[in-house]
């Protein structure tokens, strides 16, 4: 159980960050991630229309439109937070991972705290901020640690 | 006098930055003032030294501005345009904090009315440190009014008297606090709402309360957009 990867997707379906979370994580080159990135922009809109029951406004219980929300496969769940804003937060993890809402809740709030305060971030843009990403493996190290020891 | 000291510290600091153009100026106001304004849980800008911080740099960006445009109502504008690129981010502030803090913000907001209490008692309170009331609801229910008595932005100032120099008549027509319009409209932009936001009273033109002006011009579209579903 762990986390493998973190991918993040603009409003316009580019893809603004991409990151390995363990060691476990799987390989894929910048090439496939920016393919992944726009292909899960794509399959979230079109989930929303897919749905036989649609929800008022096309907005989930959470405000933002709604769309894929997690995908479960036997080596892999994927977890997708999309903002009010449009951004989507997307983790994968090996199946039985708990906190994974949870991490995807902090990483807005580190996103919002870190890169979003950068004045030399520019919205949309791919995120270059050492502060965020050193916060996210902090935030996914001591997620780790806490379920070890939960396990002990 | 303490004050104006205060002030001319903050100027001359301001004129020691490095200027290379209106952007890099923009920049550091921006990094200044986002840094002030987007307040996290330690660095609460109800702390005093902090609060007078955040008032003097504001200060001193509006002194620089009236001196580079001159005319007042560009300095509205200018002021606009900042607030707008600090509305954009700090509205994901925002919204993750709040959702982190559980207040469920997403499906309290179904109509403008919601909007309007989260923007002025959620809002206002979160990043300024101060209470706001919103009303004055139109009859459609497309725009209102949000009432503030404290404004941290304008503890030390007080604009100059009509003819009291070359600036006096006109600086009667700088809204000191027009960022405020652009954060609002920033922010609600990001979630979809177009509004026109105008300072209509301030304190510190001898009016008993800050009243900001909210209306709703329309509510943008995402998603597939409709044209493409009825294909």
């Amino acid at each position: 159980m762990g986390f493998l990867h973190l991918f993040i997707v603009n409003k316009s379906g580019g893809l603004i960050l991409h990151r390995s979370l363990g060691p476990r994580a799987p390989s894929i080159g910048t090439n496939d991630w920016l393919r992944i990135g726009s292909t899960f922009h794509s399959l979230h809109a079109i989930a929303a229309e897919a749905s036989p029951v649609r929800l008022p406004k096309n907005k989930n219980p959470s405000g933002a439109d709604d769309g894929i929300q997690q995908i479960e496969g036997s080596g892999v769940t994927l977890k997708c937070l999309q903002t009010r804003t449009g951004i989507k937060f997307v983790l994968t993890a090996e199946p039985g991972t708990t906190d994974i809402d949870t991490a995807l809740r902090e990483i807005y709030v580190l996103y919002a705290d870190c890169a979003l305060k950068d004045p030399f971030y520019e919205l949309e843009m791919p995120i270059r901020c050492e502060l965020f990403t050193s916060a996210v493996d902090n935030l996914i190290e001591r997620l780790e640690q806490s379920k070890m020891s939960a396990v002990r | 006098m303490a004050t104006s000291k205060c002030s001319q510290a903050g100027q001359q600091l301001w004129a020691k930055m490095p200027k290379v153009g209106g952007y890099t100026r923009l920049c550091f106001a921006w990094s200044v003032i986002g840094f002030l304004v987007h307040t996290n849980s330690s660095y609460r800008i109800t702390h005093q030294a902090n609060a007078e911080l955040f008032a003097l740099t504001y200060g001193s960006l509006v002194t620089e501005l009236v001196r580079d445009h001159e005319d007042p109502i560009e300095v509205n504008k200018q002021l606009d345009k900042i607030g707008k690129s600090i509305g954009v981010r700090c509205v994901d502030e925002f919204l993750a904090k709040a959702d982190v803090a559980g207040l469920g913000l997403a499906s309290q907001c179904q109509s403008l009315r919601d909007t309007a209490e989260v923007v002025a008692r959620m809002g206002f309170r979160m990043f300024l440190g101060v209470g706001a009331e919103c009303g004055a609801f139109s009859q459609d229910q497309k725009s209102f009014s949000i009432y503030f008595h404290d404004n941290p932005l304008s503890t030390f100032v007080e604009l100059p008297p009509a003819g009291d120099d070359q600036m006096g008549d006109d600086l009667r027509k700088l809204k000191y606090s027009n960022i405020y319009c652009g954060i609002i409209r920033g922010a609600l932009e990001q979630v979809n709402l177009k509004v026109d936001v105008t300072l209509v009273q301030c304190t510190l033109k001898g009016d008993e309360v800050n009243e900001i002006r909210v209306e709703l011009k329309e509510v943008l579209a995402d998603g597939a957009g409709d044209d493409y579903k009825e294909e």
